[in-house]
């Protein structure tokens, strides 16, 4: 963790309302991009990420006991995720729950999930993880994923394999389930 | 999405498009009570789930178009004052403040 940050989230914990006010903002200066970028996973949505991103802040502020033993970026993410992201990632969605058909376990997995092996790594980790992962596949299977990450359709995808919207939809679903296998693996083996 | 019975693999292609899209609602509301039944049941699709949202903040979050940092911390300096202002202004800290019911106060006052 950078000096910088260590400062911010020392001021962050402060009993006093106003220092802690004002390390809010070195704290959101030094950790924007990084909470963007994670709840973007969950939220696809720039938008959204920013208003969920705000409350988070302000919760921050308003209770950052949490916060006072955090040692790393690592740990930082996580925490932050488990203690204030999720409760808000899931009020995102509450209000939908009585029209749907899916039960509110199924809903909180699909939105604000537990963190998997997968989501406790950085995104330089996962970066390198998936490219090693995309290395092993089958050209075809490598070319699907690759297309749908450029931002094609799945209709699209199927012109360019010359292929059906059926056939496209089976290949990704199973070379996901392979590129879950090898992500793990290698998460193992680090 | 117009489909009402999909197959797990077209609902993980369809939650995929949802979550790159940023619109995860429609995927949600397009879902029947048949398919969610079979998402609960489908271990398969919990594990896919989970990599489509890694690979959505590997593949795209980059390419997002994300605010300012300096910017977005005035936005969340006016959130706090916001949250400032709502406490103060709250009925249990005015009470506590000193401020008294009219009520209170008339019962006090001798009657001529």
């Amino acid at each position: 963790m950078n000096r910088r940050l260590r400062n911010a989230l020392k001021g962050l914990t402060a009993p006093d309302d106003d220092r802690r006010r004002r390390a809010m903002e070195p704290f959101v200066r030094e950790t924007f991009q990084m909470f963007i970028r994670y709840l973007y996973r969950y939220l696809g949505n720039e938008v959204e990420c920013e208003d969920v991103l705000e409350d988070v802040y302000g919760d921050i502020w308003q209770n950052p006991d949490r916060l006072r033993d955090v040692e790393s970026e690592r740990q930082l993410l996580r925490t932050v995720y488990l203690y204030y992201m999720r409760k808000r990632l899931r009020e995102v969605y509450r209000t939908m729950n009585r029209h749907l058909y899916l039960s509110q376990n199924d809903l909180t997995n699909l939105t604000a999930p537990e963190l998997g092996l997968l989501d406790k790594m950085s995104q330089s980790e996962l970066k390198q993880a998936l490219g090693r992962a995309l290395g092993r596949l089958k050209a075809r299977e490598r070319r699907a994923i690759e297309l749908w990450l450029e931002g094609m359709s799945v209709r699209a995808i199927a012109n360019e394999l010359k292929t059906t919207v059926g056939a496209v939809k089976m290949l990704k679903f199973r070379t996901i389930l392979k590129l879950k296998k090898m992500m793990s693996e290698y998460c193992h083996e680090e | 999405m117009a489909d009402t019975n999909r197959k797990i693999q077209e609902l993980l292609s369809d939650y995929a498009g949802a979550l790159r899209d940023g619109c995860l609602p429609v995927f949600l509301k397009s879902l029947t009570r048949q398919e969610g039944e079979t998402m609960t049941c489908s271990d398969d699709f919990w594990e896919a789930a989970q990599v489509v949202r890694v690979l959505n903040g590997v593949g795209f979050a980059d390419k997002a178009a994300i605010a300012d940092a300096g910017l977005f911390a005035s936005r969340v300096d006016a959130n706090i004052a916001s949250r400032l202002k709502k406490a103060k202004s709250s009925p249990r800290a005015r009470r506590t403040n000193g401020a008294r019911s009219t009520t209170r106060t008339r019962k006090a006052e001798k009657p001529i």
